[in-house]
């Protein structure tokens, strides 16, 4: 009897121990995750602090004033033996640092897939200069980032730069500058209608640049202290400030007409607020290069091919260009 | 065992102790010899239905394991796979799609669309399978927008604006920061859940074999000490009951045995080489992306080609003799897989000696020769060896897989009977046990 009871007990464990095998593990509870906005690459909010340059007028030296040309430039195609432009001809090309991202100065055309730009053909018509044709193999343009601009002098990975690229005495210590070929001014570009008309009322607001520019150094300086956000490349803080993840977007103004170009709901507002000479940076040893440069962008501006170049891309009627000045 | 003297020290009676009541009936039960049969009863059925249990529950598990890696690891982590591979591929083509002018290609536009449509149906197989994953979460909410992104790259990009390129990079950027270090990290988790599987599902059963030994050596026992009391050779219950128990553990031993040989071949065949062949696959899609990116970049995308060199490093190593992939081909079992990994090294030299040349033409200032000798539909350009290398992959992994499966398929097999017939042998045994046993206990009657 006992032992029937034991043999249907072990039956049962044992059916009990097969079931008991096969039943699914509880479901997990899934938390939705929250959000998280997409950022650019490269972004650093807020900025750290003040990197390369700082404000152009701090009285230490006349940024706008450059290395004379020589009386008579050497003709195209025939450099002088042992000159900076002999080695540019050597190599077969000019190289030439640019942006792609900054809107009718240097940017990607996406039909063309070509790099266009004011700041472009500024730079074509110094290839032709040296080259003394318009062959487009003889023009070299590398896409660099604001913050590649001095080290890439330097270090001879481009022949010159043409990137909007503000003139001041402390970069004037890095690299050389050619004379002012465009004049420009910070101010800030904000979504339409928004409360925000200078950079004074953007105080504990987002405000974004790009890094190793003098524009990331002005709002990480100003007195109602905004908060600096820098980016890679101008398109980006178009992207931030189309998101929502900053209030306004503050540089030259040419830079700001550019994105706000590309942006019907976005407008350029308040005064300039800083005095931002634009010229072309070439290695500080290269001081032949720069004569040269400097006699070619004379004959842009008495020959009429600046204000063409300006009628073209940024619409007319061009200013009159800013005048040439020199140390020595 | 002890409970059971030898007839020559039987009848000692215990002195009357003042013991515990049970002690005293036990003491009383043990001191005769039907008492003694009784107990003895109790315990090789106690041990019989200890093994039995031990037996049944180890190979139900082991069988939930086998299929768990047949059902479930295995497939999740073909799907952590696939969705690797389409969202590195999306971005590998998003980049590409930039890179050709005006109008993006039409066979771009649907490849990039299929991408996303695989990596969403991967994702749905991954979600059904282990819903709690924070990676898997972490894509399903990142995915649309960084297809939103795409979409508003193509826009821009359309109207010729180069806010466009900005809207790209920062969709990339989501993908490699976020998306494709989740998909990564899936991948991972479910190798490491397929081998813990695996190794789960090949374990030795201890417990069983040892119960099982046990119980036989007790068997055994009893029938020794029936032998010699009551000078019959044979007791024909505890023989059958020898006889389940034999077979039981060897049904136990030969169906671990099976088991595990097939699941040994399981990884060496397959798992093991689809996991070298992914990692290779996952390599050649970043290095894509790279190359893509490098000319995105225009000039200033040293850190992509930096990356495209140490990718195809990983790859076929920096001669074209070592890497991953040779590693795969050495460890190759299939022929199949061996003749698509050698196809695979040689277009990843291929590929290797194109990037070379449109990294020239690029640093040349021949940037349009080293866009199409990188996209164009050339059978020489960088895509098409490429495209080659890829499908190379895909062959060797399906191969892997299937073998895999195979494997691991017959070595459930090897277990799928066992349950209820280690059952059946051990309720036969209990039944020729106490059949026996009790016909000697009733003849004290």
């Amino acid at each position: 009897m006992k032992n029937r009871l034991l043999a249907t007990a072990a039956a049962g464990l044992l059916l009990a121990s097969l079931a008991s095998c096969g039943s699914p593990d509880s479901t997990v509870r899934s938390t939705a995750p929250t959000f998280r906005a997409p950022i650019p690459a490269g972004v650093q909010d807020p900025a750290s602090a003040a990197p390369g340059g700082t404000d152009s007028s701090d009285g230490s030296c006349d940024p706008r004033a450059s290395l004379r040309p020589p009386a008579t430039l050497p003709a195209p195609g025939q450099m002088p033996a042992g000159s900076t432009m002999a080695d540019i001809v050597k190599h077969g090309h000019l190289t030439v640092g640019v942006d792609q991202n900054t809107y009718l100065f240097g940017y990607r055309d996406a039909v063309s897939g070509q790099i266009v730009g004011f700041d472009i053909d500024i730079a074509k018509r110094i290839a032709q200069a040296i080259f003394g044709d318009a062959n487009p193999n003889h023009l070299q343009l590398v896409a660099i980032t604001s913050a590649q601009r001095i080290p890439f002098v330097q270090q001879g990975q481009v022949d010159i730069v043409a990137d909007s690229m503000t003139i001041n005495c402390e970069r004037l210590q890095q690299v050389e500058f050619s004379t002012d070929y465009f004049d420009a001014g910070q101010k800030i570009l904000v979504t339409k209608g928004s409360p925000y008309h200078t950079i004074g009322d953007l105080g504990g607001k987002k405000v974004c640049a790009a890094a190793g520019t003098t524009s990331i150094v002005t709002i990480a300086t100003e007195p109602s202290h905004p908060i600096p956000v820098s980016v890679s490349d101008w398109t980006d803080c178009l992207v931030m400030l189309q998101q929502g993840q900053v209030q306004a977007v503050s540089t030259d103004d040419n830079i700001l007409a550019g994105l706000a170009k590309q942006d019907p709901n976005t407008e350029v507002v308040g005064p300039r607020f800083t005095d931002e000479p634009h010229g072309l940076a070439i290695k500080k040893s290269d001081t032949d290069f720069v004569r040269f440069v400097n006699g070619v962008l004379d004959r842009m501006r008495t020959d009429g091919t600046w204000a063409q170049l300006y009628d073209h891309w940024l619409g007319g009627p061009a200013p009159t260009p800013p005048a040439s000045k020199y140390s020595d | 065992m002890a409970l059971l003297s030898p007839p020559a020290t039987a009848p000692t009676r215990a002195p009357a102790r003042t013991g515990s009541p049970l002690a005293t009936r036990l003491t009383a039960r043990t001191s005769s010899t039907p008492g003694r049969l009784t107990v003895l009863m109790v315990v090789l059925a106690a041990l019989a239905i200890a093994a039995g249990l031990a037996a049944v529950i180890g190979v139900v598990q082991r069988s939930s394991h086998v299929h768990s890696v047949i059902d479930r690891t295995g497939p999740l982590t073909v799907d952590a796979q696939e969705l690797y591979r389409s969202l590195s591929d999306a971005d590998a083509i998003a980049a590409n799609a930039f890179l050709s002018n005006g109008q993006e290609p039409a066979a771009l536009r649907t490849r990039y669309d299929n991408d996303i449509a695989a990596a969403s149906a991967a994702l749905t197989s991954a979600t059904a399978a282990d819903p709690g994953q924070p990676a898997v979460q972490e894509i399903s909410a990142q995915l649309p927008v960084y297809a939103g992104l795409v979409e508003t790259a193509r826009t821009y990009n359309r109207l010729n604006l180069p806010v466009g390129a900005a809207y790209l990079r920062e969709a990339s950027a989501l993908m490699r920061d976020q998306l494709l270090t989740a998909a990564k990290r899936l991948y991972d988790a479910e190798t490491t859940r397929f081998d813990s599987d695996a190794d789960a599902a090949a374990g030795f059963p201890w417990l069983a074999i040892a119960l099982s030994v046990l119980a036989l050596a007790g068997l055994g026992y009893a029938q020794v000490t029936l032998t010699r009391r009551t000078n019959r050779l044979f007791n024909l219950g505890l023989v059958g009951a020898t006889a389940m128990g034999l077979a039981a553990l060897i049904w136990l031993g030969s169906s671990w045995l099976g088991a595990r040989g097939e699941l040994a071949s399981a990884q060496r065949d397959g798992s093991a080489q689809e996991q070298v062949l992914a990692r290779a696959r996952i390599d050649a899609l970043q290095a894509r992306a790279d190359e893509a990116l490098t000319l995105v970049a225009r000039g200033n995308g040293a850190s992509f080609d930096t990356d495209y060199g140490t990718m195809l490093t990983d790859l076929v190593g920096k001669n074209g003799d070592s890497g991953l992939l040779h590693q795969a081909g050495a460890a190759a079992t299939d022929p199949t897989v061996r003749t698509a990994v050698n196809a695979a090294i040689s277009s990843a030299k291929d590929w290797r000696t194109t990037h070379q040349k449109a990294d020239d033409a690029n640093k040349n200032s021949e940037y349009t020769r080293a866009v199409t000798l990188t996209i164009g539909d050339d059978p020489a350009s960088s895509a098409s060896s490429f495209n080659h290398l890829d499908q190379q992959l895909a062959a060797g992994i399906a191969a892997t897989s299937a073998t895999l499966d195979r494997h691991a398929r017959s070595a459930a097999g090897a277990l799928a009977a066992a349950p209820i017939g280690l059952a059946v042998l051990t309720v036969l045994l209990l039944v020729g046990m106490v059949a026996g046993l009790q016909q000697r206990i009733a003849e004290y009657r």
